[in-house]
């Protein structure tokens, strides 16, 4: 049927077409709230973040030692042995230049997301977070990383009290 | 030693709590824009008619759900009507208690085929029943802003 329309009636809108009011419409705000269980191993593992420690697991059988924590060992399915405090250095594994935020707006200093291999765990089981008091052209995988901590009162149990990993200078 | 520790202190149970910042925005289209226009300037109902099916959509479509031809007939329907059906709320869509609670009712409106899901008012949830004769009470033209809200709610029209 569409086939023998030739003009479509109506009109695109505008973004100027609401701010204006020039057509009615309704907007809806559903609550989306939620709560998600931490569990046994994330809730710990957020515990210690708001003490300024990161904490992995270790798994005895396959000899991994992982971040964030779990509390089975996905390789061997039995349960993880130990828990183990790690240090706050890591070096980037990989990452990404990002110029727009999560909701399209661009950015033109890009965000710097980065995945973090802990010093301490298994190869190739980091952690996601964003690079800091670096030049998005100084950034390169097997760069040396340490945490940046917020201060301990501002810290509430969120992997976001670490602000952001910033290369290790040279020396340390 | 193994990691088979469980939650058993309430204080340590965790959760991670946040918000999904949504907005959806719903645009009345080409028919309901005259629709709603036509109920906020002159407090009138309008609806379509499709003269091959004999039907009057109401609310207004611009095509026929039966036989999809574009209607483009607009008749004046009467702003009274029966119930159809009706429910009475005692909770919000946040569970809050609604004090009094509130009665939803399809209206199906005289000279159509159609109707309204709208409020009944100035009557108790009791007293309402099915095919009970109600009619619009429209809010004043200066608060009425184009919206279904215009028309406040339904009430049962007097004997």
């Amino acid at each position: 049927m569409t086939v023998n329309i030739k003009d479509f009636p109506g009109v695109y809108l505008r973004e100027s077409d609401f701010t204006e009011k020039k057509v009615l419409f309704t907007e809806w705000s559903p609550n989306a709230q939620y709560a998600w269980d931490a569990g046994v191993a994330i809730g710990r593992y957020l515990a210690e973040l708001k003490e300024g420690r990161l904490v992995g697991v270790r798994c005895n059988q396959c000899r991994r030692t992982v971040i964030p924590p779990r509390t089975f060992c996905e390789w061997c399915f039995r349960p993880m042995d130990d828990w183990v405090t790690l240090p706050d250095t890591g070096t980037v594994n990989t990452f990404s230049l990002c110029y727009v935020t999560w909701d399209m707006q661009y950015l033109t200093d890009p965000q710097i997301p980065a995945v973090i291999d802990i010093d301490g765990t298994t190869p190739r089981v980091g952690i996601m977070h964003m690079m800091g008091e670096v030049a998005p052209d100084d950034v390169e995988i097997g760069l040396k990383v340490q945490a940046v901590w917020k201060p301990a009162e501002e810290r509430e149990g969120s992997i976001l009290d670490i602000k952001y990993f910033r290369p290790l200078p040279n020396d340390e | 030693m193994s990691i088979l520790e469980k939650v058993d202190k309430l204080h340590h149970a965790v959760a991670w709590r946040g918000d999904m910042p949504i907005t959806s925005r719903y645009t009345a289209g080409i028919a309901g824009e005259k629709f709603l226009r036509t109920i906020k300037e002159e407090a009138r109902i309008l609806g379509t008619r499709c003269g091959a099916c004999g039907l009057t959509y109401v609310p207004a479509m611009t095509f026929c759900e039966r036989c999809f031809a574009e209607l483009d007939e607009w008749v004046e329907v009467a702003s009274q009507g029966t119930v159809f059906t009706y429910t009475v709320l005692y909770r919000d869509l946040d569970e809050k208690r609604l004090d009094p609670p509130a009665i939803l009712a399809y209206v199906k409106l005289e000279g159509s085929d159609g109707g309204l899901v709208h409020y009944l008012g100035e009557i108790e949830p009791e007293a309402v029943h099915i095919d009970m004769a109600v009619e619009a009470v429209f809010k004043d033209a200066a608060e009425r802003e184009g919206s279904i809200l215009d028309i406040a709610y339904f009430r049962p029209v007097s004997e």
